[in-house]
């Protein structure tokens, strides 16, 4: 079971990065990479946090299609489960779930022997594990820090998934603890007033949030071939 | 938030709910015009034209004065026509079953400034009855005014004539047609702002600008437009360009990391 090696299964069809690295989808994944880049202070981001106001706005599928992007660009990537809630990582990428970050997080098993290999050359994976009964207080526990200061000798750069803001404390201990937290938008679905609560929440959180990333974003047919000819 | 009245992003809004205001435009020219056609009655108008003139008591003496007091009487006329008087006595003649009141609405009486001529109109959902009521007044007019003004000044001089194939003045379905394009578009107009002001949720990167300060650091199309091969033909357009790109990391899978540059 450890270390053991994605499946030999077609993944999944939200990991764009990965199936079709040629299409526009993939290049605006590689320009948020960009942004983020340019984005840095001191260039000395090494964890990301990916997360949004409320569900189902696309966090999952932009971090991991991030940490693909990342990873591609020669950066020794962990994507992260962060979400011990409702994970989503070990379907996206047909793992099973039995040990990952919750089993750490208690003090069972080794960050070595937990990861697992995502068959994309520079990326790694941590799922969830075992649903635990208090997310909140394990994240905010000094056994996170130590594991995120693990993390940082291994990877170039660590990319959390994360529940959304507004429902839970989760993801506000966890931008508290990254170096960097990015905010997930689905457009048009996600209301204005949520936004900006979140916004705020991370503001209190004292988060550094490096941007937005608007998902779902249907682009104008002229729009659309200009941002074509662009790259 | 929105405190300034944008007139770019108001256009925009426009155009983006061009099909609804277009619906709207053409439900109310239907609307319209299914009115104008099927439900509303056809309506006939008759006219008939009475000369005003007094015929003097010798030709030769036939003067100014003569014709300015036809002139005057002409006002009087146009009262005594639509009078009572007159009306009741067609309503008997012709054995109308309707009241004074309501036959005076249908009845139109004009006459151009200067002129000794005074039209008489009627409208009528039967171009035939149209015609009759028409000249029934103005005979009835014609002998009335000898008794009540006891002058013999008025002829009839061109009576209503029923023509072969009468055509109706009202509706006029063009009109109609017009004011509903017209109240279709506003009505059009004003539910996209409406709808536009009920959107609360984030839907530009101005928005993301104004509402956050925040920096967007990227946008990512709806993944639904990729992969799915049963797509409905809307997203043909994107669908053929998928598979040109799908056939060009066929042809480049040799070269690793065939994207990565940027």
């Amino acid at each position: 079971m450890l270390n053991q090696t994605a499946s030999k299964r077609p993944l999944a069809r939200k990991l764009v990065a990965r199936i079709k690295p040629n299409s526009v989808i993939s290049e605006q994944y590689r320009t948020i990479r960009t942004t983020i880049n340019f984005s840095l202070p001191g260039n000395e981001m090494k964890t990301l946090l990916f997360t949004s106001a409320s569900k189902e706005e696309g966090k999952s599928t932009t971090s991991a299609n991030m940490a693909i992007v990342f990873a591609e660009s020669g950066k020794k990537v962990l994507l992260v489960d962060a979400d011990m809630r409702k994970p989503t990582l070990h379907h996206t990428f047909h793992l099973n779930n039995h040990m990952g970050l919750s089993n750490l997080l208690i003090g069972k098993g080794e960050l070595e022997q937990s990861v697992r290999d995502s068959g994309i050359q520079g990326l790694e994976l941590l799922t969830s594990g075992q649903i635990p009964h208090n997310p909140a207080e394990l994240l905010d526990s000094p056994m996170l820090d130590r594991l995120i200061e693990k993390m940082k000798e291994r990877y170039d750069l660590i990319i959390f998934d994360s529940p959304p803001i507004l429902s839970v404390s989760d993801s506000k201990i966890m931008a508290n603890k990254c170096d960097g937290t990015v905010l997930v938008v689905n457009t048009g679905k996600t209301e204005k007033q949520s936004a900006i609560k979140a916004r705020d929440s991370l503001t209190t959180s004292k988060a550094y949030i490096v941007g937005v990333v608007m998902n779902n974003y249907k682009l104008s047919k002229d729009h659309y071939y200009s941002y074509e000819y662009n790259y | 938030m929105e405190s300034t009245f944008n007139m770019k992003e108001f256009f925009k809004n426009m155009k983006k709910r061009l099909p609804l205001i277009i619906a709207m435009t053409v439900a109310f020219v239907a609307l319209a015009a299914a009115v104008s056609y099927l439900w509303m009655k056809p309506v006939y108008e008759a006219s008939t034209q009475i000369l005003v003139n007094k015929a003097p008591a010798n030709a030769q003496e036939f003067s100014m004065q003569d014709i300015d007091t036809n002139l005057q009487l002409i006002s009087t006329y146009n009262v005594i026509i639509k009078s009572p008087a007159i009306l009741t006595e067609v309503i008997n003649e012709l054995g109308l079953n309707e009241t004074v009141q309501s036959l005076n609405e249908r009845i139109e009486v004009s006459s151009i400034e200067d002129s000794q001529v005074v039209t008489l109109e009627v409208e009528d959902e039967s171009m035939q009855q149209a015609v009759l009521i028409a000249n029934t007044t103005a005979k009835v007019f014609e002998q009335e005014i000898r008794n009540l003004m006891r002058v013999d000044n008025v002829s009839i001089l061109a009576p209503a004539m029923m023509t072969a194939s009468p055509e109706p003045v009202k509706p006029d379905p063009l009109f109609n047609m017009a004011v509903g394009a017209i109240i279709g578009f506003m009505l059009g107009t004003g539910l996209a702002i409406v709808l536009d002001q009920l959107n609360t949720t984030v839907r530009t990167e101005e928005d993301i600008d104004e509402l956050l300060g925040l920096q967007v650091l990227g946008i990512v199309s709806p993944v639904g437009d990729l992969g799915k091969t049963d797509k409905s033909s809307k997203h043909t357009d994107r669908m053929e360009l998928d598979e040109n790109v799908e056939s060009d990391s066929v042809k480049t899978a040799a070269r690793p990391k065939v994207g990565s540059t940027y």
